[in-house]
């Protein structure tokens, strides 16, 4: 089955593990992931930081291809895409006046092959017919957590692992809607239906420091530190991830964190889809742990399922 | 009726409110202009008409010009209709000849071009001429009243509404669903301002009530349905079975003693434990124990009934059922009280998940004297005396965003009751209170909140709470200080949030029963929040307490003092009134379609199965209307507002 699948921007450069693994995952579910052609940048955070409705064209554009490609889904793994997109998609559907200007600078676009050159125009209004999931959303509602259970090919017993959400998968909880944002439930869910131990502790929703990391790194650094000492004072041997940002302040900030709080020895920093990739059988050369700053040896102990549980 | 029409000789009285209607209406052309309008025999101005000379020139002009229906062109008939109505039977006319014609709310007040709002009066009072012209003379409708009332909750609201109510020397059956009355008040240690005990104000209340030679008192019962109407309701009430019969039980305990099932204890908000067989409090009233089925091991001799065997009274009986008891009465106080907001629903504040964060109504338990811990303040995780307590005001209230927009209005003054009771019982102890402002709008209220802050040193920071978790031993609480404009991290051995006040749990179901209106937030409605705060809007209903939204003590005993005092006006007149503008049936003209019983939302019409017509009872009948619309026949047609009366009146509006 195809899905179609947005990585955007940080996934193609700076985090390939995120993307990597996320498809050979999504592969042992059958499930074909389809990128919609010609994507852009979502925009990041600033098409939704002012009133200024053009920034949104950009959003827009991207899940107006997936809908003349046919898609009536859209799976994003990036938390900052993720809220982008869905926000977009909500404006356009509820806000009459951005629909009617947004539709009206869309309606003119011309597209351009960059082989044949030819020109495409007439594009039809878009009015938010796409669905925008997060990935640990699509694998909740539409793979199904007995699913995946019957398809898991190792054993995560051995693993305890500290969702962090940060804050764009959640907040603002009106717009997504993913789960409650004060005591939500979807990524302890997730891990437990992989056989790990989803570790509670405090910090799981506060803020990693996001781009302070590059005018403020020392609060940056403050702010991670924070979250990752309470996940190991909880018991986590990892803290598992959904956004880029959070995982380069988290994992690559580490060095910067050890030589500031002396006290702490590091965490390994995963992406979900990496311990989703392992416990569906995935190898580890392909989980694209060469990137972390953290070393991550001794989270990955190839126990089969089948024989633990024989 | 088209004879009536003919003969009838209408007067007009144009007012010009000041200038408040003078001001954008031309008053004089307009009592010019419909003097000769057809069936009007009289025409004027006045500068108030429901000033006393007003009054006077309408009764005069009535009996000098021989008048049989006039209309007063003024303000809405909500304000004066009554006065204008009175005025007309002093000068020996129906009042229900009188007809309001709204030229200000309708009319001045809500435009300015002065030619068009003239033109816009007088087609207004042309289409009353109409009416009135049709109108009939009607008869209010009259009916008994049961002189007996019935309390429905056994809190310090429905304990007071119930005394003076029998102290006005009528009946009242109050009726509680636990097993003993004293709802939350008996459950609190100090109140404030006074820091007496609560328990020794209240018991006195409930065993007034329990002696009380007028008040039948019903505890461990549920009002199971109403019927009828204001004067004349009936009531099934549902007994609950006990288990115990309360008078034999002697209260001696020996059947608490055997049982083996152990049970969170509900007046001890869960801090300790009761058996299965149990008496909630010792001051409890009636003095009986009751035994909960939900928890006992099965009333059943085979598989326990160790209770039954050691109760030397044979009070216990396994084979009690659920009854159901049958009472008329004539007015019904709701006294149904309130809960607290759930703390599952504060997430941020870990959500009911971390031991030491308390509710208000937890804490006075911890500190009363007849609590889990004697009154030795003790944090429920490890028995420890906290050496820092950080109170949260607003916990739940004042929230738009996720919870509730109001104000529960007792919480400053207990939070700072609850930091200055644990700064004397604990003089090492730091107690910190975090609030938006300090609300201390009571009689001697804001002088006790400054002692807890001078001499007692309690720690106020204005500033909301974002975060409260544990680390370790301690509670992490993070806010914000906004007079300092900085983020604050306290630790603390406990926490108390101050929950907001909601509607009582479970009570919708009641109120449907009741049909009586609600607020959005499920509190009972008042019929006017200024001029009618203790009444309902549906007829024979009255309020007391926090079912109409949260209150403090004082003012919870004010309000039922009210509402007995307004069942006491209902119960001393000899007879009700009804408005006689209700919709009969012509069964000559009805179907028997059912339409008009499906749209009446008083319950007022049925069907005769026998004659195949519909039915109205006239004194549950509103005169709304919605029947009259409905009905395809003409059969329902609304007195002094007949499907002619109102064609008429379009008529008049619409001819140039």
């Amino acid at each position: 089955m195809k899905l179609h699948y947005y990585p955007g921007c940080t996934l193609k450069e700076k985090t390939t593990g995120l993307d990597l693994s996320t498809r050979e995952a999504m592969m042992r579910l059958d499930i074909e992931l389809v990128e919609p052609e010609g994507w852009t940048c979502c925009g990041a955070e600033y098409p939704l930081t002012e009133e200024k409705i053009v920034g949104l064209a950009a959003p827009l554009r991207i899940l107006r291809q997936v809908r003349d490609e046919g898609g009536d889904i859209l799976v994003t793994t990036c938390s900052f895409c993720f809220a982008v997109l869905r926000r977009a998609n909500k404006a356009i559907r509820e806000d009459p006046l951005k629909n009617k200007r947004l539709n009206a600078y869309l309606r003119d676009d011309i597209k351009i092959d960059p082989w044949t050159k030819d020109k495409t125009t007439g594009f039809k209004d878009y009015n938010g017919e796409v669905k925008i999931l997060h990935l640990l959303e699509y694998l909740r509602d539409h793979v199904g957590y007995p699913r995946i259970r019957s398809l898991l090919k190792r054993d995560l017993r051995g693993m305890a692992v500290a969702p962090y959400y940060g804050c764009r998968l959640l907040r603002p909880q009106a717009e997504l809607g993913v789960d409650e944002p004060d005591q939500p439930r979807i990524f302890e869910e997730f891990l437990e239906a992989l056989g790990c131990r989803a570790v509670e502790y405090p910090f799981k929703q506060e803020c990693c420091g996001s781009y302070l990391s590059v005018s403020m790194p020392a609060a940056a650094s403050e702010a991670s530190y924070r979250i990752l000492r309470s996940a190991r004072l909880n018991g986590a041997k990892a803290v598992t991830v959904t956004c880029p940002l959070c995982f380069y302040n988290m994992d690559h900030r580490q060095e910067a964190i050890k030589e500031t709080y002396l006290d702490f020895p590091g965490l390994p920093v995963l992406f979900f889809s990496q311990i989703l990739a392992w416990a569906l059988g995935v190898d580890k050369e392909r989980l694209g742990l060469e990137e972390h700053s953290v070393p991550t040896e001794g989270l990955f102990i190839d126990h089969p399922a089948a024989e633990v549980r024989s | 009726m088209t004879a009536q029409k003919k003969d009838k000789r209408i007067g007009l009285f144009v007012c010009h409110c000041g200038v408040n209607i003078a001001g954008v209406v031309d008053v004089e052309k307009v009592a010019q202009v419909l003097k000769d309008y057809p069936g009007v025999t009289f025409s004027t101005n006045y500068v108030y008409m429901c000033s006393d000379p007003g009054q006077q020139m309408i009764i005069d002009t009535i009996k000098e010009k021989h008048l049989d229906g006039i209309i007063i062109a003024a303000c809405s008939p909500t304000l004066h209709e009554k006065t204008f109505q009175e005025a007309a039977r002093l000068a020996g006319l129906n009042p229900y000849q009188i007809e309001i014609a709204n030229i200000r709310e309708q009319d001045s007040w809500v435009h300015s071009d002065k030619e068009r709002a003239t033109k816009k009066a007088v087609k207004i009072v042309k289409s009353h001429v109409e009416k009135a012209l049709q109108n009939e003379d009607l008869a209010p409708i009259k009916v008994d009243v049961t002189r007996r009332a019935l309390v429905i909750g056994g809190g310090v609201s429905g304990l007071q509404a119930a005394l003076d109510i029998a102290d006005h020397g009528y009946e009242v059956i109050l009726v509680e669903k636990n097993p003993s009355i004293g709802g939350k008040m008996i459950q609190l240690s100090e109140t404030f301002p006074t820091l007496d005990c609560s328990q020794c104000i209240l018991t006195p209340k409930m065993v007034e009530v329990s002696r009380h030679p007028r008040i039948k008192l019903l505890t461990y019962h549920e009002v199971d349905s109403v019927s009828g109407f204001v004067g004349n309701f009936k009531v099934k009430i549902r007994k609950k079975p006990r288990y115990v019969d309360e008078t034999l039980c002697n209260l001696c305990g020996e059947c608490e003693k055997v049982c083996p099932q152990i049970v969170p204890d509900e007046f001890n908000m869960g801090l300790s434990f009761r058996k299965s067989i149990y008496m909630p409090f010792p001051q409890a009233i009636p003095g009986t124990y009751t035994l909960d089925a939900e928890h006992c091991l099965g009333l059943n001799p085979v598989r326990c009934g160790k209770c039954k065997d050691v109760c030397e009274k044979k009070a216990i009986d396994y084979d009690m059922k659920e009854k159901i008891i049958e009472e008329e009465v004539g007015a019904i106080v709701v006294a149904t009280g309130y809960d607290l907001y759930t703390m599952q629903a504060l997430g941020e504040y870990g959500g009911e998940k971390i031991d030491d964060v308390v509710n208000g109504l937890e804490f006075e338990r911890i500190l009363s004297a007849s609590g889990p811990t004697g009154g030795t303040i003790r944090r429920p995780s490890d028995g420890k005396i906290p050496q820092s307590i950080v109170f949260v005001q607003c916990s739940g209230s004042r929230d738009t965003e996720k919870h509730n927009p109001y104000c529960s209005k007792i919480c400053c003054m207990y939070t700072a009751k609850h930091a200055m009771m644990y700064r004397h019982r604990v003089p090492n102890g730091q107690a910190v209170v975090f609030y938006i402002d300090v609300r201390t709008g009571g009689k001697a209220f804001d002088e006790f909140y400054q002692r807890t802050v001078e001499e007692d040193k309690v720690l106020y920071i204005r500033g909301k709470v974002s975060k409260i978790f544990k680390e370790g031993d301690k509670i992490i609480v993070w806010g914000v200080d906004t007079l300092a404009g900085k983020k604050v991290e306290v630790e603390a051995d406990m926490v108390v949030l101050a929950m907001a006040m909601v509607k009582a749990d479970g009570v919708q179901d009641l109120l449907k029963k009741l049909k009586i209106a609600t607020d959005i937030h499920g509190f009972v409605a008042e019929a006017h929040p200024k001029l009618r705060p203790v009444e309902s809007l549906n007829a024979g209903f009255y309020l007391a307490g926090c079912a109409h939204g949260p209150k403090d003590i004082p003012e919870a005993v004010s309000q039922a003092s009210a509402a007995a005092a307004k069942v006491g006006d209902l119960f001393a007149q000899a007879e009700l009134i009804h408005e006689p503008t209700v919709v009969p049936v012509n069964d000559e003209l009805c179907s028997g379609c059912g339409i008009c019983i499906a749209m009446c939302p008083y319950g007022a019409r049925s069907l005769d199965p026998e004659r195949g017509v519909a039915v109205v009872n006239e004194i549950l009948c509103e005169g709304c209307g919605a029947c009259a619309a409905a009905c395809p026949s003409g059969a329902a047609q609304q007195r002094n507002q007949t499907d002619n009366q109102i064609f008429s009146m379009l008529r008049a509006m619409l001819r140039e």
